[in-house]
C-alpha cells in the first residue's frame, strides 16, 4: 500500500450560524490517500463540513490544516463533486472537465492530454463535444467527477455525489470512483448518509451525531477491496455502524422532538 | 450506440430562439427531414402571405383611385426612381439608408456600452441598485420623443441622433443584463470558487456566460427602439439626410409613394437587423437548446 500514515489533512473546528450551534468540536484527521466517508443524519451539517474543508467558508472556531498549512483554495490543490448538478450547461463535456485545469492556467497541451486520459478513465469518450442538456444524468455527475479528478488535487471532496442516481446506476458508478481512485491516488473526504455506502468505499467511517454535530465513532474498514456487501464481514461491520447511529438517536430521544429521531434512522 | 448516434444528428441541425424545450422526438432522423420541409414551408407561406396582402392593396388602390392611396405598383416605381435618381434634393437613396443605418449603430453601440457594465456592476452589487432605484427606473418611462427638446438645446450633429437612439436603446439592455445576473446559480460560481478562481475570473467565465443569453435578448428589444426611434430623431436634425428625414420631405410635398417606400425601408432593415441578431443567437447558444431558464 502506497497509502502510509502521513497525515494530511487536520480538522480542528466548531461553528455556528448566529446561535445556532451546527458543529461542536469535530476534530479528526486525513491520511495521504485515505478514502474517508463522512456519514450522519440527514441535515447534521455533512455539507457545510465540506465547505469548511474547501475553505470555502471559515469556520466560527479552530480551523483545517492541509499539510499544516490553513486551507485555501487559491494555494491548495482541492476539488468537490457537489451534491446537485455542477455541469456549465454552456460548455461542452469536454470544456467542463478542463474547468479546474484552466483556473489552474495549467499550459493547453498538458490540458488535452489529462482531459483526454481522463474522458477514457470515466467512460465519456464519444461524448466530448455533447452539452450537458444532452448527456444523461449519471452521465453529468461523471463529468463532475473527472472534473475533480483531472487537477492533481490533494484533496477530493464528495458530497452525497450519487443521492439523485437510481440504485443501479450509483452502485455502478461507487465502483467506478473506487476504480479511478486506485488508478490515481487521491485523497478522498466523501460525504454520506447511506451507511452502505460508507462502508463499500471507506478506508474509515466518521460517524457523526445530529445537530450540533459532534464525532460520535471513528471506525477503520479493515476490508479488503473489492468488497461484498453481502459477506458476513461486511455486514458486522455495517450493523456496527448502524448501531452507531441508531445509539446517538436513542440518546436523543431525550432531547430531540419525535422527527428528529426519525430522519436519524 | 443508437442514443449517440441520435445525438450527434442532433448536434449540427437543431436551432433555438427561445430557450423553450423543443420534443425529445425531433432527434429521429425521418422527423428531422420533415423539419426541412417546414422550413421550405413557411418560406413559401409567407411569400404567398406576402402576394396575398399585396394584391388586395392592389385592388383597394384601384378602386380608391386616389393620390393618397397609391398602389404598391406606384411605390415600386417610386422606388426604382429614388434608387435611380436620388430624391428632390439630389440624395441618393443610399445616402439615407447609410446615415440611418450609421446613426442607429452609434446610439445602439452606445445603449449597449453602457447598458451590459451598469447592469453587471448593478446585478452583482444589489445593494448598488436598490439604493438608486428611484432615480434610474423613471427614466425608463420617459419616451425617447419627449427628449427632444432637450435633445436639441444640449447636442447637434450626430450626437442629437445618437442621444435619442442611445436613449432607446439603453434600458432594454440594462433591464435584461440586471435581471439576467440574478440567474447565476451559486453552485456555478463554486464550480470555480473551489479552484480558487478569483472574482473577475467568475465575472468573465460564469457570470458572463449565464447573462449573455439576456444580453442578446435585450438587444434585440432596444434595437427595436433605437430603430424605431430614428424617424423621431431625424426629425429633430437640420442635416437633409436619414430615411426619416426623406420621408419628412416628401410628406410636406404630400408624396405618399415615397413616404411609404421610406416606411417599408425603415420595417425591411429593422427586420434584417433583427434576423441577424437572431442567426447569432442561435450560433452562441447551441448549449441553450434544451435548457429552460
Amino acid at each position: 500500500m502506497d497509502r502510509g500514515n502521513q497525515i494530511m489533512v487536520q480538522v480542528r473546528e466548531s461553528h455556528h450560524y448566529g446561535t445556532f450551534q451546527v458543529h461542536d468540536r469535530i476534530e479528526f484527521d486525513v491520511r495521504v490517500n485515505e478514502f474517508l466517508c463522512v456519514c450522519g443524519p440527514s441535515g447534521c451539517g455533512k455539507t457545510t463540513l465540506l465547505d469548511i474543508l474547501s475553505g470555502l467558508m471559515r469556520p466560527t472556531q479552530g480551523q483545517v490544516l492541509i499539510h499544516g498549512d490553513p486551507v485555501n483554495p487559491k494555494k491548495q490543490n482541492i476539488s468537490f463533486v457537489f451534491q446537485e448538478p455542477s455541469t456549465l450547461p454552456w460548455l461542452t463535456v469536454w470544456e467542463n472537465i478542463a474547468v479546474g485545469l484552466r483556473v489552474k492556467k495549467r499550459p493547453s497541451a498538458e490540458v488535452r492530454r489529462v482531459v483526454d486520459d481522463i474522458i477514457d478513465v470515466v467512460g465519456l469518450r464519444g461524448f466530448e463535444k455533447h452539452y450537458p442538456h444532452q448527456i444523461s444524468g449519471g452521465m453529468k455527475q461523471r463529468v463532475a467527477i473527472a472534473r475533480a479528478f483531472a487537477t492533481d488535487a490533494d484533496l477530493v471532496l464528495m458530497d452525497e455525489p450519487f443521492v439523485s442516481l437510481d440504485q443501479p446506476t450509483r452502485e455502478r458508478m461507487q465502483r467506478e470512483v473506487l476504480d479511478i481512485w486506485s488508478r490515481r491516488k487521491r485523497t478522498i473526504v466523501f460525504v454520506t448518509h447511506n451507511l452502505e455506502e460508507a462502508v463499500f468505499l471507506g478506508d474509515r467511517v466518521v460517524i457523526l451525531s445530529a445537530k450540533p454535530a459532534r464525532i460520535r465513532a471513528d471506525i477503520d474498514i479493515d476490508l479488503s477491496r473489492p468488497r461484498d456487501p453481502l459477506s458476513p464481514e461486511f455486514m458486522a461491520l455495517r450493523s456496527r455502524c448502524a448501531a452507531l447511529l441508531s445509539e446517538l438517536s436513542t440518546q436523543k430521544d431525550t432531547t430531540r422532538s419525535e422527527t428528529g429521531t426519525r430522519r436519524a434512522h | 450506440m443508437q442514443l449517440r448516434q441520435a445525438m450527434k444528428e442532433e448536434d449540427g441541425e437543431r436551432g433555438v430562439t427561445t430557450g423553450v424545450t423543443p420534443p425529445a422526438a425531433e432527434q429521429d432522423p425521418a422527423v428531422r427531414g420533415s423539419k426541412v420541409w417546414s422550413k421550405v414551408r413557411a418560406v413559401a407561406f409567407n411569400l404567398l402571405s406576402l402576394i396575398v396582402v399585396l394584391l388586395i392593396w392592389e385592388v383597394m388602390a384601384e378602386r380608391a383611385n386616389s393620390p393618397y392611396f397609391p398602389a404598391p405598383l406606384h411605390i415600386l416605381a417610386a422606388f426604382v426612381q429614388l434608387l435611380q435618381q436620388g430624391d428632390i434634393l439630389g440624395n441618393s437613396l443610399w445616402t439615407h439608408i447609410n446615415a440611418s443605418v450609421y446613426r442607429l449603430l452609434v446610439g445602439f453601440g452606445l445603449g449597449v456600452a453602457l447598458g451590459v457594465p451598469l447592469g453587471l456592476l448593478m446585478g452583482l452589487y444589489k445593494n448598488l441598485y436598490v439604493s438608486m432605484r428611484a432615480v434610474i427606473e423613471p427614466f425608463r418611462f420617459i419616451p425617447p420623443i419627449a427628449w427632444i427638446p432637450l435633445a436639441i438645446i444640449f447636442f447637434s450633429g450626430i450626437g442629437r441622433y445618437a442621444f435619442l437612439i442611445f436613449l432607446g436603446a439603453f434600458f432594454p439592455v440594462f433591464t435584461a443584463t440586471l435581471v439576467g445576473v440574478g440567474r447565476v446559480e451559486p453552485i456555478h460560481r463554486k464550480v470555480f470558487q473551489v479552484y480558487g478562481a478569483g472574482k473577475f475570473y467568475i465575472l468573465r467565465r460564469v457570470v458572463f456566460p449565464t447573462v449573455l443569453p439576456d444580453i442578446l435578448g435585450g438587444m434585440r428589444v432596444g434595437l427595436g427602439t433605437a430603430w424605431m426611434t430614428i424617424v423621431a430623431a431625424e426629425l429633430t436634425g437640420g442635416e437633409p439626410i436619414g430615411l426619416g428625414r426623406m420621408m419628412v420631405n416628401y410628406s410636406e410635398l404630400l408624396r405618399i409613394p415615397e413616404v411609404v417606400v421610406a416606411m417599408i425601408l425603415i420595417g425591411a432593415i429593422g427586420f434584417i437587423l433583427n434576423e441577424a441578431l437572431l442567426l447569432a443567437e442561435k450560433i452562441l447558444f447551441r448549449w441553450r437548446w434544451q435548457v429552460s431558464l
